[in-house]
């Protein structure tokens, strides 16, 4: 069976909030998924990710927009006529049937007949690694056999997407991490297209083929994880994804292609476009703790700062460092090979000008 | 737009758009308004209306009668009574039970000792309460060697009333007492408080909602309790449930009943609404089964677990007695007077009385899973669909639970006698007044099940590809078994031990057990009363050991223990 | 799914273990039944209807009720009736039933043998057993108090009987109706007299039962000293083996007949005339020594029974005129609860 993609167009939804009234949950979100991509929403908690999801699933109707599934709108459809297989925050097994049961409990509405179940189940299990829990009941396993009971039941059905509602938040770290690889491989190997929700950003990071940033219901950014990183279009992005400095600084002139402007007291050249920016504007600077160079306090340039707080965590050293009013936070990989600062201890900054990202617009 | 207009419509598109649910709320409605909302306007009407004008006339022909106020308010008086003391009991049992630290086999006396009034047929404890007490009874006269006590009265009425419905308090109390964490009062002995402070700052205050809606409850089960005052009562003091009875039975004022039943109506929807939107607002009650690792309660000092015992033993002793001697009559000729062994009382009911049996058997057969269907169908429906109404009906749906039997009955012998619909002298009407009087446990089971299983367990099988049909009967109707059988059981059981509603409502086709034995007691053939009251024990508890049986074979692996709900 | 199947399948067995038990108990339906309230304890109408099935082969299926209660559902069902008889029943029960033209004339054919106090000018009802009120004492509470059996109405009001009597309540039992028309007959219908006598009585009077023989048993144990009884209920009591005494008033007594009437609209009319025919007759009515059934026969060609009549001897026994019971009972049983029962 060849991938099949989904699209959004327009979706929104509302709610009635007891205090404040009409609210959107999720407000005018389009984005495409292609033939065997995972795709994450990104977001923190009450962005509209679950929701969006959800009306994907078929288990919330949108107030207004469509949905399609391949070439086929199901806007109209319940969720039991959309050959989708959701994966649930709380797994959802079923507490009176066995590991079996579960499993084959989709493929026994379909009416498939008992061997070919028998045989499915069998096969879908052993590729999760659970041969030989058939006779088990849910309240009898870890949570980690949960979640690959979860994903067992749901792919067995051979769906045309899976959706996956934050189904690590519930594992412990370790696990967590295990599992996010497994889901990827077999949802590469599987060939089918998926939907990731999840507040972790590094968890979205890891396994996706692209993320879908949202904040207060509404798509803020959309793309690779690298090109997240590299070119976040907002504060908002900037923040969620990774950790992130963010500095003023005023534009002192413009030239083609480039910017010069004033940081901390630096003077910095930065790569950017000049009709964004006019002589005295305040521009906002996306500088990523580990780009900053600290260099002792002798250095002859750089700019001048103060070690407040260290954390060392042995591949890496994170320090606070003061600089003027502002506190910064500087991360230096390799420390015990290049060098540890201690707390007090005068430094010098040096910001790279290919490691700063100008973000559009003025003062946030 | 709006939103809530939108939400409004919304629910009806989308009852309208499910056409199975659009079905089953129209058919749960006419079910309602015709076995509980019109009864209760034809007993409106017949207060109210005279030759088609609103009077407040027969009320008042009513209260001015000395006689009735006075029912009135020692129906009040009696029942703060016997909720204040039983609740005592209830608690004192409770506490004996779950924080002693007893061995299993105590709190399995104990537990069978408050089981037996809650499935004994009415009159058992009155029975043995004239035997006992009375000017020349087996404990005043000839042990104690008092003369000429009275046994009728308040304070008989009372006694025999605590002692059939503590049960209640206890069965209410039970899980809350266990629901406090021990870990709670270790807390507050760490923190070097005594024994009798942790119990009055921290037990205590946490155990008060439960207090308050075991009192309510035994309120209003006291309220509404016509047999025990018609045996024990006497002429001095007279109670509304009773006063209503004779009104009708012996003075033939049809009218008369009816008013006396709205005038009970009144404060028995007072404590309807305050448990309701009161009490249980306060509190949440979570069966839990599960026994996870404790430490040893430190809360009952070690000396006074003995006199806890002891006395819990003497109340459970004192329902024993009560239920030997009943069965002692049930096998001497004539109590009192001939006590040679015999069978023949028995032989009588099983010939005689075999057409009662056989009645009851079947309408309580007919009723139990048409109240546990019901039950669960409802409770399903307004636990988890939305649709408009929702609320009415599940108040609606507890009405006649609410109100005392006679009013229920005497609301159904004015309603069904003439057309349009006539129903006095068949089955349909009995089983329709068990139904929709003794579900609403089922009902409240299923509700608080559902409350327990995950929603996103349905939306899973619906995202399996099941539709709404096969979600209900593959997934939710195996969760909420439990509370089918339970609702199942608690039917059967009422049925057989009903008296108050049905006393009206049996005819020359169909009789009841319980109406027998009332039948037999004024008669005075005590060894056919006795015979059938424990034949009804009998029967009862085996129901209730397969029903128990039933429970444990069909729980979900992990899930909660439905076994106390019986006592509901 | 098999497994499904049979979880579900074995969930039946309950019921079907139910419904058996309870069918399997039905008795067979006979061809001619006739239905009747009966006012006479199912001790004393079972067999009765029993030997009139024998007899005719028609069945009774009755359910027995107070006299009140009886009354009220007869009254109540006036639109439907559900039963075609009512059996049985002191006469001013039937008194009342009248008024409300819940009844259907009919003579049978020993109508016209009958004494007229015995029957009704229209044939309304007719009289099947007269069943005089007897005072009843227990003897270990008369020995105690060094007491003779009461012979008196007056002696009742003795204080070492008080609150040790027991006898009916008017609003539910007809024998406390013939008790107070007793009462009133005795004081010559002077009211005044009557119920002043009653109001002296109350304190001694520890129960009003609800039926006529609710106080029969507290007696016999001894729970209540002395009471006021139809002599069915007193010989029972007696012949039970509880150790009692049956006594007289000098003064008189009343006697309250017990009836038989045909309900209008009745749906089996001619079976109940059938039965009607065979109460009123001395078929039924010399069975009453045989099944020890104490009442007074009503029918003149039947004879007392000789240890029953022993008991009569000497007794001053007047019947009640039920015109003017019929008349003034609703009067007369509302002064009684106002003034008597619960005196302010």
């Amino acid at each position: 069976m060849s991938a099949v993609g989904i699209r959004l167009e327009g979706i929104s939804k509302r709610f009635a909030h007891r205090v404040k009234g009409e609210v959107y949950a999720v407000r005018d979100v389009s984005l495409t998924v292609q033939p065997a991509e995972l795709l994450t929403l990104l977001g923190p908690s009450g962005c509209g990710k679950t929701t969006t999801l959800r009306m994907i699933a078929g288990f919330e109707q949108p107030d207004a927009g469509r949905v399609f599934i391949g070439e086929q709108d199901v806007t109209g459809l319940m969720a039991n006529q959309r050959n989708i297989g959701f994966v649930f925050q709380n797994y959802a097994l079923f507490p009176h049937l066995s590991v079996f049961e579960n499993v084959a409990y989709g493929l026994r509405v379909q009416r498939q007949p008992e061997q070919e179940i028998a045989r499915a189940v069998g096969d879908v299990l052993a590729l999760v690694g659970l041969q030989g829990y058939d006779r088990q009941f849910p309240n009898q396993l870890s949570g980690g056999e949960q979640q690959r009971v979860a994903l067992a039941r749901a792919i067995v059905i051979r769906p045309r997407v899976l959706l996956f509602d934050e189904p690590l938040s519930n594992l412990d770290a370790k696990l967590r991490v295990h599992m996010r690889g497994e889901l990827r491989e077999l949802q590469q190997r599987l060939r089918i297209s998926a939907v990731y929700v999840t507040h972790d950003q590094e968890e979205a990071m890891a396994i996706s083929d692209r993320i879908a940033v949202m904040h207060q219901g509404q798509i803020v950014q959309e793309g690779t994880a690298e090109s997240l990183y590299r070119h976040p279009g907002s504060e908002f992005v900037a923040q969620f994804i990774g950790r992130t400095n963010l500095l003023s600084g005023r534009v002192r002139s413009a030239g083609p292609g480039e910017i010069e402007l004033e940081v901390a007291g630096q003077h910095l050249r930065l790569p950017g476009d000049a009709e964004r920016a006019t002589a005295g504007q305040i521009l906002r600077l996306v500088v990523r703790p580990e780009v900053i160079e600290l260099r002792p306090a002798d250095s002859p340039d750089g700019i001048a700062g103060t070690i407040v707080s260290r954390t060392f965590l042995g591949e890496k050293a994170e320090y606070q460092v003061r600089v003027g009013a502002d506190l910064l936070q500087v991360t230096s990989y390799n420390p015990v090979q290049r060098g540890l600062f201690t707390v007090g201890q005068p430094v010098r900054l040096h910001f790279p000008a290919e490691g700063i990202q100008l973000l559009p617009g003025g003062p946030a | 737009m709006t939103s809530i207009a939108a939400a409004r419509t919304d629910g009806w598109r989308r009852t309208l758009r499910d056409p199975a649910l659009f079905v089953t709320v129209f058919i749960l409605w006419a079910l309602l308004a015709l076995f509980i909302l019109f009864p209760l306007a034809k007993l409106l009407a017949r207060t109210f209306l005279d030759g088609g004008q609103i009077t407040l006339g027969n009320l008042v022909a009513i209260l001015r009668d000395v006689n009735h106020r006075q029912a009135f308010w020692n129906s009040l008086l009696l029942a703060a009574l016997v909720g204040l003391c039983g609740t005592v009991l209830g608690f004192v049992y409770a506490f004996a039970a779950v924080r002693a630290n007893l061995s299993r086999a105590w709190i399995t006396v104990l537990d069978a000792a408050s089981l037996l009034p809650l499935i004994s047929p009415p009159f058992t404890t009155a029975i043995a309460m004239i035997y006992s007490f009375g000017p020349r009874g087996l404990i005043t006269y000839h042990l104690l060697g008092i003369k000429g006590f009275t046994v009728y009265g308040l304070h008989s009425t009372l006694f025999s009333e605590t002692l059939t419905y503590f049960p209640i308090a206890y069965l209410t109390l039970k899980p809350i007492l266990a629901g406090i964490d021990p870990n709670v009062e270790d807390m507050a002995f760490s923190l070097g408080s005594s024994r009798w402070r942790v119990f009055r700052t921290v037990t205590l205050p946490l155990t008060v909602p439960g207090l308050a809606n075991a009192f309510l409850l035994l309120f209003a089960a006291s309220l509404a309790d016509f047999a025990t005052p018609l045996i024990l009562a006497g002429n001095s003091f007279p109670v509304l449930p009773t006063q209503a009875y004779l009104q009708i039975t012996g003075l033939f004022d049809l009218k008369g009943g009816a008013v006396l039943s709205f005038v009970l109506l009144v404060p028995a929807l007072v404590v309807y609404l305050l448990q309701r939107f009161w009490v249980s607002r306060k509190y949440y009650v979570t069966i839990t089964g599960k026994v996870g690792a404790q430490t040893t309660i430190k809360s009952l000092a070690p000396w006074a677990r003995a006199p806890l015992l002891g006395a819990c033993l003497l109340l459970a002793g004192v329902v024993l007695y009560f239920y030997v001697l009943l069965f002692y009559a049930s096998v001497v000729v004539a109590l009192g007077a001939n006590h040679a062994w015999t069978w023949r009382h028995y032989q009588v009911i099983f010939t005689e009385g075999l057409k009662a049996i056989r009645d009851t058997l079947v309408i309580a057969g007919a009723g139990m899973p048409l109240g546990g269907l019901y039950g669960i169908l409802l409770g399903y429906l307004v636990a988890k669909k939305i649709f408009p109404g929702r609320q009415a009906m599940e108040i609606v749906s507890m009405i006649n639970y609410a109100l005392p039997g006679t009013i229920v009955g005497i609301a159904y012998l004015i309603a069904f006698n003439d057309p349009p619909i006539v129903l006095t002298g068949t089955a349909l009407i009995i089983v329709a007044c068990y139904v929709f009087r003794y579900s609403p446990t089922g009902i409240r089971a299923t509700v608080a099940l559902l409350q327990q299983i995950d929603p996103s367990i349905e939306e899973a099988s619906q995202g399996l590809g099941a539709g709404s049909g096969t979600t209900f009967r593959r997934i939710t109707l195996p969760l909420i078994l439990p509370a089918f059988f339970a609702g199942l059981g608690v039917v059967f059981i009422r049925s057989m031990t009903a008296i108050s509603a049905t006393i009206f409502l049996v005819s020359i086709n169909w009789t009841l057990i319980t109406v027998r034995i009332l039948e037999n007691m004024t008669e005075l053939s005590l060894g056919p009363a006795a015979a059938f009251s424990v034949l009804v024990v009998v029967i009862v508890f085996a129901v209730i050991v397969a029903i128990s049986g039933l429970l444990r074979r069909f729980r979900t692996p992990g899930a909660v223990d439905m076994t106390s709900i019986l006592g509901g | 799914m098999p497994r499904f199947c049979s979880r579900y399948s074995c969930l039946a067995i309950p019921f079907l273990l139910v419904w058996l038990l309870g069918w399997a108990a039905a008795p067979a339906v006979a061809a001619d039944t006739v239905n009747a309230y009966s006012i006479w304890p199912e001790n004393w109408a079972r067999p009765m209807f029993q030997e009139f099935e024998k007899a005719t082969g028609i069945k009774v299926n009755f359910v027995r009720f107070s006299s009140g209660e009886a009354l009220a559902r007869v009254i109540h069902e006036k639109n439907n009736p559900q039963v075609d008889v009512l059996f049985g029943g002191p006469v001013e029960t039937h008194a009342a039933g009248i008024k409300e033209g819940i009844f259907e004339p009919y003579k049978p054919p020993s109508f016209n043998v009958l004494p007229p106090r015995f029957r009704h000018s229209e044939g309304q009802w007719v009289a099947i057993a007269d069943d005089p009120l007897v005072f009843m004492s227990n003897n270990t509470f008369l020995k105690e108090h060094n007491l003779k059996p009461p012979a008196s109405w007056g002696d009742l009001l003795d204080p070492a009987y008080k609150n040790m009597i027991q006898m009916a309540d008017a609003r539910t039992s007809g024998t406390a109706v013939t008790r107070i028309f007793s009462v009133l007959e005795t004081y010559g219908r002077d009211e005044e007299k009557a119920f002043d006598y009653m109001k002296k009585l109350r304190p001694n009077v520890q129960l009003y039962t609800k039926s006529g023989g609710g106080g029969t048993l507290p007696v016999g144990l001894g729970q209540a000293g002395a009471g006021i009884f139809f002599i069915v209920d007193a010989l029972d009591t007696k012949a039970k083996g509880y150790d009692v005494t049956i006594s007289f008033p000098k003064e008189g007594i009343g006697t309250s007949a017990e009836a038989i009437a045909l309900l209008k609209g009745a749906k089996n009319p001619e079976l109940g005339k059938k039965l009607i025919d065979w109460a009123a007759s001395p078929a039924m009515q010399s069975l009453f020594a045989k099944y020890k059934i104490n009442f007074v026969p009503a029918h003149p060609e039947v004879k007392i029974e000789p240890s029953l009549a022993e008991v009569l001897k000497g007794a001053k026994i007047f019947p009640i005129d039920d015109a003017f019971a019929g008349a003034n009972r609703k009067r007369i049983v509302e002064r009684w609860v106002n003034e008597v029962l619960n005196p302010k």
